[in-house]
């Protein structure tokens, strides 16, 4: 082993003698699993920064076995260290190796109670091991459910708004999208919440899997608060067993959802009651309320559509209020979020609908346009590029020339089926 | 444990920043695994509040462990401010911020925050109310009755004793609109770009 740490300590430094390093590890490999934990003295010879290869293997064996409570605690320090300082060259020639440690890591944290300890690792370990910030590497999920865990919401919105491009494993996608719909309920970003949990539930899939169910039920519930509707109707794009399954399993939430257009808050709290006890064993009893909370929202905002002015008594009944001074707070709250134009008299008890004062003139909202337009076209140029590599793909040429075959010889030239490259 | 950024954030009174740098710190000093007894977490509360950002508040404190709720009298005061925020108990801000004795550490951030507070209460009446009592506003502003029709008259609304209403002006909002020349530039782009 001395002889494994000297090779680490001497071979690192340069990067063209990293090839022959790995090499000797990769050989050592077996050996170290047999030592596992009793290979923790080691790291202390060792710098994590400078020879991080070597350290990534010792860790990586210590870690390999089942380890008690104590042991786990010892290896947990090192740990995070390492994904901090660690050299993102040196382990990217062992990626799989990294991705393990830093799992292990997240089970060692939960284990301990205390998932606060690996959020700032692992978002340093997440950028030493992405490509690019367009790559969903499998430690975005794992990061994302230490934020949830330990309630470090807003740490986990700065890697949700990353668009993605690049996936290695469809399994991340789903969970991913799954706990960044979660985050962004919690920090109330609705929009993009219906956004990723969208995303879950039209994946392509061939079974239903737990996490499409449980994204469903929450679609459903943050469709209704955020867009104030929800159709059943799922996009042509959704697999098939999606679009004949989810509405079945789901059909507390499809009925509340009905409940919800009628606009009547009597009806939509009877549904609620009905099925409180499966939506709190969801962990979905929160959005519930929320729900109820968002329609007497709309109910105001529904007024607007027909009324310039109207009274706060006549307000507090039509939406099933219990006085014009609870009314008078209502409207006061929706126009401190923006949720709605109006001015409250309170000389003559009465609120004054208004129109939208932005005009889309200012130099403020010309930047906004511009940056999404830019957006679009920097997305845009992506899709061309897709198509163009999809076009000339083997596997997708293979396919168009068998069913090129059904149509007419003559009008198309025909494609070969097979390539012998 | 010795937290000297926190100190040196306070000293500089950079309060809107000063919730970001205590998250920031929290997870280098979790990721050490160090014991949290002595995290300032009622400033951290109160730096939440500041910012105005009440969900990271509710989730700081639910994250707290039981016992800092229940033993740290402050604490709870930061956390009964921020439940009168939480439910748009406009009032009852005011009263929770009276209702403490702060230490010397949080008195400077409270302060700042109720006057922030009193600012933002007096542009939401503005925008929202075009006639409103006199003792409502004078609730909404955390200001004796005279007080307040000396305040609101400097900013130029109405005060008719007769009826106890005050009549809200609302004064244009005149913002700079400079067009910058490489605007021309990004349609350019836009246009070729449609073509192709």
């Amino acid at each position: 082993m001395e002889v494994l740490v000297v090779n680490i300590q001497g071979l690192s430094t340069n990067p063209g003698d990293l090839p022959n390093l790995h090499n000797i590890l990769k050989q050592a490999h077996d050996s170290l699993h047999a030592e596992s934990i009793r290979l923790l003295p080691l790291l202390d010879m060792l710098d994590p920064s400078l020879h991080s290869l070597g350290y990534l293997y010792i860790l990586e064996a210590c870690t390999s076995s089942a380890l008690s409570k104590e042991q786990a605690s010892a290896v947990v320090l090192p740990t995070a260290r390492f994904m901090n300082s660690c050299s993102k060259e040196q382990i990217q020639l062992a990626p799989e190796k990294f991705i393990s440690v830093c799992k292990r890591f997240k089970d060692y944290v939960m284990q301990l109670e205390a998932p606060m300890r690996g959020v700032a690792p692992m978002l340093a370990a997440i950028r030493k091991i992405q490509s690019s910030s367009e790559h969903l590497t499998p430690l975005h999920p794992e990061f994302l459910v230490l934020c949830l865990l330990s309630k470090c919401y807003k740490a986990g919105l700065s890697i949700l708004d990353e668009d993605i491009f690049e996936v290695d494993q469809p399994k991340d996608l789903l969970l991913y999208c799954y706990y960044g719909g979660m985050i962004c309920i919690g920090e109330k970003r609705f929009r993009k919440a219906v956004e990723l949990l969208h995303n879950v539930v039209t994946a392509p899939m061939s079974v239903i899997t737990a996490v499409a169910v449980e994204a469903y039920k929450k679609y459903i519930l943050v469709s209704l608060i955020h867009n104030g509707q929800f159709s059943t109707s799922l996009p042509k794009y959704t697999s098939s067993v999606a679009q004949r399954n989810l509405k079945n399993i789901c059909q507390p939430y499809i009925e509340l959802a009905n409940s919800y257009t009628t606009g009547k808050i009597a009806d939509f709290e009877t549904v609620a009651q009905k099925y409180q006890e499966k939506f709190d064993n969801d962990n979905n009893l929160g959005l519930v309320k929320q729900a109820i909370s968002s329609m007497y929202k709309r109910n105001i905002q529904r007024l607007t559509q027909t009324y310039l002015t109207l009274s706060l008594q006549d307000i507090a009944n039509s939406v099933q209020l219990n006085s014009a001074k609870e009314a008078e707070m209502h409207v006061l709250q929706m126009i401190q979020d923006g949720e709605i134009f109006a001015t409250i008299n309170q000389k003559d008890g009465m609120v004054s609908f208004l129109e939208d004062p932005e005009q889309y003139k200012s130099c403020g909202m010309i930047e906004r346009i511009d940056s999404s337009i830019q957006r679009i076209m920097a997305l845009s140029r992506k899709l061309t590029t897709m198509n163009e590599n999809i076009s000339c793909d083997p596997m997708y040429l293979a396919k168009v020339g068998r069913e090129r075959q059904r149509f007419d010889f003559d009008d198309y030239d025909p494609v070969p089926q097979r390539f012998n490259i | 444990m010795e937290f000297s950024p926190l100190s040196s954030a306070l000293a500089s009174k950079s309060y809107e920043r000063f919730a970001d740098i205590c998250d920031d710190i929290m997870l280098q000093v979790a990721a050490e695994g160090v014991s949290f007894q002595d995290w300032p977490y009622a400033i951290h509360l109160l730096g939440h509040i500041y910012a105005g950002d009440i969900n990271s508040m509710r989730f700081l404190w639910k994250s707290m462990p039981s016992a800092v709720k229940e033993n740290n009298p402050e604490v709870q005061a930061a956390w009964r401010i921020g439940q009168k925020l939480w439910v748009r108990d406009y009032v009852g801000v005011y009263e929770a911020i009276r209702g403490f004795n702060w230490s010397q550490e949080a008195q400077g951030l409270v302060a700042a925050f109720s006057d922030h507070y009193t600012k933002k209460m007096f542009q939401l009446l503005q925008s929202a109310y075009s006639t409103i009592s006199i003792q409502d506003t004078s609730l909404f502003l955390n200001m004796n009755e005279d007080d307040v029709k000396n305040y609101v008259q400097q900013q130029g609304w109405i005060v008719d004793p007769a009826s106890q209403m005050i009549t809200v002006k609302k004064w244009p909002i005149v913002t700079e609109q400079k067009l910058n020349p490489s605007k021309l530039h990004s349609l350019t782009e836009y246009v070729f770009h449609l073509e192709h």
